[in-house]
C-alpha cells in the first residue's frame, strides 16, 4: 500500500504544555486509523499539525512524499480535508452551498456542472438531500455535523482527518456514517484513507483498520484494533477496567466495567 | 443534470432576478432624482435628454446639470455602493455582522485629518480648496497602514482588529474632541457639517475620479468571493481545510476595504449606516454567498444612498437635509422592519 501521509518526531506544545513528544506515524492507502485517548491527549491537535491549521514546533510532516510546508493550501485541501467537530458563525448559507465549499479547492470562480453534480450525489449518499435547501443553522447538532462531513466528502481528498465525527450523532447516524466513510476508503479504486479522533472505543473498534493509542503526547501502541484495545492498554490510558468481548471474527467489543481508583477518597454527594 | 442540482440553478436564477430588479428601480430612482430640484424648467425627461445630447441646453441647465445634479447623484450611487461593499467584505472577513466600515477607525482617522485642516489649518495640501479631503484622504490611510501593520503580526485575529479599530476611534475622537474644545464658533460649524456626510461637495472630476477608484477595486473584491464565504461560515479552521489563508484573506479584505471608504468619506464626509445595513438588507434578499452578495450590496447601497439623498433634498426643499442624517432617519427604521418581519417568519 501506498504511504501517504509520514509524521517523524512530531513535536507540539501550547505555551509550557508538551502535547505532542517526539509522535511518529503513518497512514497510508485505504486505510481507516482511529486516534484513541483521554482528554486533552493531543488527538485533535494532531489533527490539526496535519491540516496545517497549527504549526508544530519541530519534526517533519510529508504527504505523498513532500514535506508539508512546501505544499501550497490549495494544493493541498485537494490532498487532506479536516473536519472539525462542529463549526459555529454568525452567518448561514442553504445547505447545498455549505457542501459546495468543499469544491472551492477545484474551481476557479464560477461553478461547473460537475462540481453541483459532486454536491448532488454526495448530499444523496449521506442521506441529507432532504436537507439540501434549508438553512444550515437551522439544523440540529448532528444534521450539522452530518452536512459538515458531506462538505468534506464532496471535497473528494485523499485523506480525512475527522475529529469526532460522531460526537453528536444519534446511534442510527453513529453506524451509518461510520459505515460510509468505510466504503470510501475500503473502495479498491479510492485510493482514500482517513484518521479519525475519536472517544467511542467501540466505534473505533469496529470500523478502524488501525488504532492509535495515544498516551502522554506520544503513541504507546499501533496496531489492530485487537492488538491495541486490550484490557492492560484500557486501563493505563483510560484509568478503568474492561472486559474484551469477540463479536464477530472481524471485531471486538469492550465494555468497561468500573474507574480504576489509585487512592481511595473521600468525596461528600452534592445534592 | 439531477432535481437537486437543477433546483440550486433554479434558485440561482431567482436570486439573479431579484438583484436585477433592484437594480432597475435603482436607475429609475437615479433618472428619478436627477430631475428633483428647484429649477422648474429641467424636470426628469428634459434632464435625461441633455444627458444624451438629445436636447440643446443653455448655459444654465448645462451648470445645473453637469456641476451639480449628475456629479451628486453619481456621488450618491458610487459612494454607497463603495461603502456598502466596504461593509459587507468587513463583515465576511471578520465574521462579524455588528462591523460596519467605520469600525476599523478609517472614519475616525478622516474626522481627525478634518480636524487638523479646520481647527488649525494643517494640511497635506495647504492653500488650496482640497485641503480638508486631502487630510481626510491622508488620515485615513495613516489608518489603512496601522491595519496593514497589524496584518503583518502573526496570529492577529479578527477580534483584535475590532479592538484596535475602537481603540483608534476613541483616541481620534479624544484628540478631535481637543481640539472643538479650542475651536472658534465658525470652525466648529465647518467641522460639525463636515460630519454630517454630504453628496454635494466633489466636484464631477472628483466624483469620476472616485468611481474609477471604486470600479477598478470591486473586482478585486468579487475574486474573493469563495474565500469570504469560506471563512464567513465556518471560521478559520473550516477555512483553512477548504484551501483558504484566513489571516490573508481578512488582512487584504481589510485593506481593500477601508481604501474604498477613505476614498469615499474623505469627499462626502461621515456615512455611516449604509456599511451597516445594506449588506445586511442584501442577506436577507440573496443569502450570505459573496459572489452575489457583493454586487446585491452594491445594488442596495447606491439604492439607499441615493433614495436618502433624494428625499433629503425634496422633503423640506429648498432646505437640503444631508444624506448622512437622512440615511440614518429613514434607513434605521426600515433596517430594524426587515430584520424584525424575517426574525417574525423563521418562528
Amino acid at each position: 500500500m501506498t504511504e501517504i501521509i509520514d509524521v517523524t518526531n512530531l513535536n507540539f506544545s501550547w505555551g509550557n504544555n508538551h502535547v505532542l513528544k517526539d509522535l511518529n506515524l503513518n497512514l497510508k492507502e485505504n486505510e481507516l486509523v482511529s486516534i484513541i485517548g483521554i482528554n486533552g491527549a493531543g488527538k485533535s491537535t494532531l489533527l490539526k499539525c496535519l491540516n496545517r491549521i497549527l504549526k508544530p514546533d519541530s519534526g517533519e510532516i510529508s504527504i505523498f512524499g513532500k514535506e508539508l510546508s512546501d505544499v501550497d493550501l490549495i494544493e493541498l485541501s485537494k490532498h487532506i480535508s479536516y473536519v472539525p467537530q462542529s463549526i459555529r458563525s454568525n452567518f448561514s448559507m442553504d445547505v447545498f452551498d455549505v457542501v459546495l465549499l468543499g469544491r472551492r479547492p477545484h474551481i476557479q470562480w464560477m461553478i461547473a456542472g460537475e462540481d453541483r453534480e459532486k454536491v448532488s450525489k454526495t448530499l444523496r449518499y449521506l442521506n441529507l438531500e432532504e436537507f439540501a435547501f434549508r438553512r444550515f443553522d437551522q439544523l440540529s447538532g448532528g444534521e450539522r455535523q452530518r452536512v459538515i462531513i458531506a462538505k468534506a466528502v464532496a471535497q473528494d481528498p485523499a485523506v480525512y482527518l475527522f475529529d469526532e465525527p460522531t460526537s453528536d450523532l444519534d446511534l442510527k447516524n453513529q453506524i451509518e456514517i461510520m459505515k460510509r466513510i468505510k466504503e470510501l476508503i475500503s473502495a479498491p479504486e479510492s485510493s482514500k484513507s482517513a484518521l479519525i479522533a475519536i472517544h467511542d472505543i467501540n466505534i473505533a473498534a469496529r470500523f478502524s483498520d488501525r488504532i492509535l493509542l495515544l498516551h502522554e503526547g506520544r503513541i504507546i501502541a499501533d496496531g489492530t484494533p485487537q492488538e491495541v484495545l486490550t484490557t492492560k492498554n484500557i486501563a493505563e490510558v483510560f484509568n478503568v477496567t474492561s472486559e474484551i468481548v469477540n463479536m464477530h471474527p472481524n471485531y471486538i467489543r469492550i465494555i468497561i466495567k468500573d474507574e480504576i481508583n489509585e487512592k481511595k477518597t473521600n468525596r461528600t454527594v452534592i445534592l | 443534470m439531477d432535481s437537486i442540482s437543477e433546483k440550486h440553478i433554479e434558485n440561482g436564477k431567482t436570486q439573479f432576478l431579484m438583484v436585477l430588479i433592484l437594480g432597475i428601480i435603482t436607475v429609475f430612482l437615479s433618472l428619478f432624482a436627477m430631475g428633483q430640484g428647484s429649477s422648474s424648467n429641467l424636470d426628469m425627461m428634459s434632464t435625461i435628454n441633455i444627458i444624451l445630447g438629445l436636447e440643446a441646453a443653455t448655459e444654465l441647465q448645462s451648470d445645473i446639470i453637469w456641476k451639480l445634479r449628475f456629479p451628486r447623484i453619481l456621488m450618491a450611487i458610487i459612494g454607497g455602493a463603495a461603502l456598502a461593499v466596504a461593509g459587507s467584505l468587513m463583515q465576511g472577513c471578520l465574521g462579524n455582522p455588528l462591523v460596519s466600515p467605520l469600525t476599523l477607525g478609517v472614519a475616525s482617522g478622516a474626522a481627525l485629518g478634518a480636524a487638523f485642516a479646520i481647527v488649525l489649518g494643517v494640511s497635506v495640501l495647504p492653500y488650496s480648496n482640497l485641503a480638508i479631503v486631502a487630510n481626510a484622504f491622508f488620515f485615513s490611510l495613516i489608518v489603512v497602514a496601522i491595519i496593514i501593520q497589524l496584518g503583518s503580526l502573526r496570529s492577529i485575529s479578527a477580534e483584535s482588529y475590532i479592538l484596535v479599530g475602537i481603540a483608534i476611534t476613541f483616541i481620534s475622537g479624544a484628540v478631535v474632541s481637543t481640539m472643538q474644545y479650542f475651536a472658534t464658533d465658525a470652525q466648529l460649524s465647518q467641522l460639525a457639517h463636515w460630519s454630517f456626510g454630504s453628496l454635494s461637495r466633489p466636484d464631477l472630476i472628483q466624483v469620476l475620479a472616485i468611481s474609477i477608484a471604486v470600479l477598478g477595486l470591486m473586482p478585486t473584491a468579487m475574486k474573493w468571493s469563495w474565500d469570504l464565504n469560506a471563512l464567513s461560515i465556518g471560521g478559520d479552521e473550516f477555512a483553512i481545510s477548504t484551501g483558504v489563508n484566513p489571516a490573508e484573506t481578512r488582512r487584504n479584505m481589510l485593506i481593500l476595504s477601508a481604501f474604498m471608504t477613505s476614498v469615499v468619506i474623505a469627499f462626502t464626509g461621515l456615512i455611516g449606516f449604509v456599511g451597516l445595513a445594506a449588506p445586511h438588507m442584501s442577506r436577507l434578499i440573496i443569502g450570505n454567498d459573496y459572489r452575489k452578495l457583493i454586487p446585491c450590496s452594491a445594488i442596495f447601497g447606491a439604492f439607499l444612498m441615493v433614495f436618502a439623498d433624494t428625499l433629503g433634498r425634496t422633503l423640506f426643499a429648498p432646505i437640503v437635509i444631508p444624506v448622512g442624517i437622512m440615511l440614518s432617519i429613514i434607513g434605521g427604521p426600515f433596517f430594524m422592519y426587515l430584520l424584525l418581519a424575517n426574525r417574525g417568519g423563521k418562528k
